[in-house]
């Protein structure tokens, strides 16, 4: 059976990449002892399959994966036994058990909140303003760098779908789509804003936090094991 | 102050910051509390090497378990770190507590390699220390060392406040525990560096002065306190030795990433060259069931999915079958794989590695060191050419395709003949596996065999003490004769950089004058030399030049009757043993290991009052 878990990656571990991440969970559920599923053959290994990955120096406050399990443990039990063997700055949120035969969290993942520390000084920047004067362009382009691919113009705004301030803090919250259908990087994010406005600064990557993945249906946003969406 | 949260928003600039941030499973953080004395273990090289050490995790571990010691760990910092820590006026910090290195009592070096010895000096640095021991002052953390090397401990003497020379398990809390009650009573470094040096196994430089002239090397003491000799410490009962369970689980892809178990200790076969088998004898042996239990608890507590038994010579242990097998149908269904590390070229040892690895047959290593069987009888290596084409046929008929072997150049009385029959030996090797490849009905990757060749080194306490290294053009035409020739498709050949293997003979000899050379090179940007995109040979030989050394003389003969410069330190081996040992290697005799036949008088056990302790009773029968 399989089960789909909640988890934050927090500043402590921001610095370790995917695959670290992906070696320190397989640890984890040995060290945990949940009696796991493992694939057959010769050299068997715990089948994990997490969602897109987190760039190394972010932080994610709601990240998931899955795995199977041989037999039935109760969700509860679970996360705290995997909580009592993964590093301090690794936490178990929530454990639901979905259908085996569930879409993988790469495929139904479609919607991320990204909140972007700005570093500015709030009382000198009218940040409202910069905000209704993006909101008001028909097209957002950027360019987009790609590995060994030549780079590509690409516009943001369809793929942006909310952007909202923080009261008191220089921080923006954007809800983007992510995955496969239309992705928008954190860094593309911070690259328009600083290419269009001076008071923008660049910040690095450590100032990103992925808040959570969703996925979206009728301008809801759902977690990846939400009944509605596992059922469909 | 927390330097490692200053740092820490930074970190992204740099490559791999896993490096530099801790936080690991098992990681252990202790409370900075006023009545704790704070060490912090240091390893002259990156993270991912120094977390494969088995030694530093053993002492992190040992200290850990009392109360009132805490015990931290640091590494070299990579260039890019030392630049980011150097611009931002951040000194190097200890990655739990993140607390700068200079705010510990003591500063505790691993000894691994002589190449590594221009990053202690930079570590030091970085940590805002002065490099040499007299510039430091009363506040200055308590600068100490040991490990693989410390057996010559001359070349870092002037940078190093205590030695520790030998095994540190059974005295090394007493040292600190003692330097604690002496700092709380008030008294001066100097003081109590006197009074730590009546522990056995400590070696305190200060109290001596080196009168160094031609090949005279006489340590004068400057108190009645200083010791004639320094007594190498050796873990009696290695079966009841403290050995740690709660390894700590790096996130990074470490050099080793497993649980490592330590099986045996020492090594009596007795090849000449060997520093390792001659330093840390005699062989104790750790129990199956004791061995079982560790396993169980290390796999338990880590969640490691291999772990490796490691030894000088793994498969020499008298209960490797027994406790082979019975770890593998113990954990089959667990899926944890084992690896053996250091096989003996026989039969025997094949027939072992195969029982472990069932199935993934990556590759198998044989040392059989020298080219003729003359030169395997020079350097004491009971091994014949037939043992090894026994040995690989085995191999290749079980399965492996890939076949490692290893060979030394540059030893003594070495001729053309022994590097021909280094090629004669890896292209039989090769032979004999494309034809087992060609006459098997089973799907067999393509035959390799990888021709590793190192250049010897003379190093301290082995018989081959005394002799000379090649210079660097007969080392480098050596080189070429065998890439030459070791040409055919499937066999691959690797060397050693020529200008590292001599000034690694260099440091490995040297007295407390070769500590100016060090000083001078790191002073001019000598660090990380054992990386090849570091390593500048030539800013070594001007800080020769510079501190008016001939390299021909320092890599030269040494007369059996000089002074040598480790001769304060007592192995247990005596001395009459190595000379005993050198002249027969000129005769091409050969020293059958204590374990099999009788004691061949090194006198390890008589004098350090320990002995040969084999747990199997059985050992004559493998």
């Amino acid at each position: 059976m399989k089960i789909r878990i909640e988890f934050s990656k927090l500043k402590g571990v921001r610095y370790i990449s995917h695959l670290e991440l992906m070696d320190t969970i397989r640890r984890a559920v040995r060290r945990a002892n949940l009696p796991a599923k493992y694939t057959q053959g010769y050299n068997p290994h715990l089948v994990l399959s997490l969602g897109q990955p987190l760039a190394v120096g972010m932080i994610g406050k709601g990240e998931f994966f899955d795995f199977n399990l041989k037999e039935k443990v109760e969700e509860k039990k679970i996360v705290q036994r995997l909580n009592d063997s993964l590093p301090q700055y690794i936490k178990i949120k929530e454990a639901r058990y979905v259908p085996d035969d569930v879409k993988s969290l790469q495929a139904i993942v479609d919607t991320a909140i990204y909140s972007i520390d700005f570093a500015y000084d709030k009382n000198k920047v009218d940040d409202e303003k910069i905000l209704k004067s993006l909101q008001s362009k028909n097209e957002i382009e950027i360019i987009r760098k790609r590995r060994n691919k030549e780079d590509r113009k690409l516009d943001l705004a369809p793929m942006i779908y909310d952007i909202e301030l923080d009261n008191k803090l220089p921080i923006w919250h954007f809800t983007v789509s992510t995955g496969s259908s239309g992705n928008v990087r954190p860094s593309e994010l911070i690259k328009a804003l600083n290419e269009r406005y001076d008071l923008i600064k660049k910040v690095p990557l450590v100032n990103v936090i992925r808040e959570g993945m969703y996925v979206k249906q009728k301008n809801k946003l759902l977690k990846p094991f939400a009944s509605q969406v596992v059922r469909s | 102050m927390n330097v490692k949260e200053k740092i820490d928003d930074l970190l992204y600039k740099i490559n791999n910051p896993e490096r530099y941030i801790g936080n690991e499973w098992n990681e252990i953080k202790k409370n900075w509390s006023e009545e704790k004395i704070k060490t912090v273990l240091a390893f002259p090289d990156v993270y991912e090497i120094g977390m494969s050490h088995l030694g530093m995790k053993i002492l992190y571990h040992l200290l850990n378990e009392k109360d009132d010691i805490l015990c931290e760990r640091t590494f070299s910092p990579w260039t890019d770190m030392e630049k980011l820590l150097k611009e931002n006026n951040l000194p190097l910090y200890a990655l739990e507590s993140g607390r700068a290195i200079n705010e510990f009592d003591i500063l505790g070096f691993t000894l691994q390699y002589e190449m590594s010895y221009t990053n202690i000096l930079n570590i030091l640095d970085l940590s805002d220390l002065a490099v040499r021991s007299k510039n430091r002052s009363e506040e200055d953390p308590l600068v100490i060392a040991g490990g693989a090397t410390v057996f010559n401990p001359e070349p870092l003497a002037p940078f190093i406040d205590l030695f520790f020379v030998g095994e540190a398990e059974e005295v090394i809390v007493e040292l600190i525990e003692k330097y604690k009650k002496l700092k709380k009573e008030g008294f001066y470094k100097k003081e109590i560096l006197k009074k730590l040096n009546q522990i056995s196994g400590v070696y305190i430089p200060s109290l001596y002065e080196a009168e160094i002239s031609g090949d005279k090397y006489k340590l004068n003491p400057l108190d009645q306190n200083a010791k004639k000799n320094i007594d190498k410490q050796v873990v009696e009962n290695l079966d009841e030795a403290y050995y740690p369970t709660d390894f700590i689980v790096p996130y990074m892809d470490i050099v080793h990433d497993r649980a490592v178990l330590e099986i045996s200790r020492g090594c009596t076969r007795g090849c000449r060259f060997c520093a390792a088998g001659m330093t840390y004898r005699p062989t104790r042996e750790r129990s199956k069931e004791r061995l079982l239990s560790l396993a169980d608890q290390i796999l338990d507590s880590t969640g490691y999915s291999e772990i490796s038994f490691t030894s000088l010579s793994t498969v020499d242990h008298t209960q490797i079958a027994d406790l082979t097998e019975t770890f593998m149908d113990k954990y089959k269904k667990d899926n944890i794989s084992l690896s053996l590390s250091s096989l003996r070229v026989d039969d025997f040892s094949v027939e072992l590695a195969e029982k472990v690895q069932k199935v993934r047959k990556t590759g198998l290593t044989f040392a059989p060191e020298a080219g003729s069987q003359r030169l395997r009888n020079v350097i004491n290596k009971g091994v014949s050419e037939e043992d090894l084409y026994e040995a690989v046929k085995s191999a290749f008929n079980s399965g492996w395709h890939r076949i490692k072997l290893y060979f030394m150049i540059g030893l003594p009385t070495e001729t053309k003949e022994d590097l021909e029959g280094i090629v004669k030996m890896a292209k039989k090797v090769l032979k004999i596996g494309k034809e087992i490849r060609k006459n098997t009905d089973k799907r067999m990757k393509k035959i390799e065999v990888q021709v590793s060749v190192s250049t010897f080194i003379p190093k301290p306490f082995t018989p081959f003490q005394w002799v000379s290294m090649p210079s660097k053009e007969k080392i480098i035409a050596k080189q070429d004769y065998l890439r030459k020739h070791l040409r055919a498709k499937g066999l691959k050949f690797s060397w050693n950089d020529p200008d590292l293997s001599l000034l690694e003979g260099v440091i490995a000899r040297g007295g407390r004058n070769i500590g100016d050379v060090i000083e001078t090179a790191w002073q001019n940007g000598a660090k990380f030399d054992s990386w090849n995109d570091h390593f500048d040979p030539d800013i070594w030989y001007d800080a020769i030049k510079e501190n008016e050394f001939e390299l021909a003389n320092l890599i030269g003969k040494i007369n059996l009757d000089s002074d040598l410069p480790w001769s304060h330190i007592n192995t247990g081996v005596k001395k009459e043993f190595l000379k005993k040992e050198y002249k027969k290697s000129f005769s091409e005799e050969i020293t059958e290991d204590c374990r099999e036949e009788s004691c061949t008088q090194c006198n390890v056990c008589h004098d350090l009052g320990v002995k040969l302790d084999l747990i199997g009773n059985d050992f004559n029968e493998n």
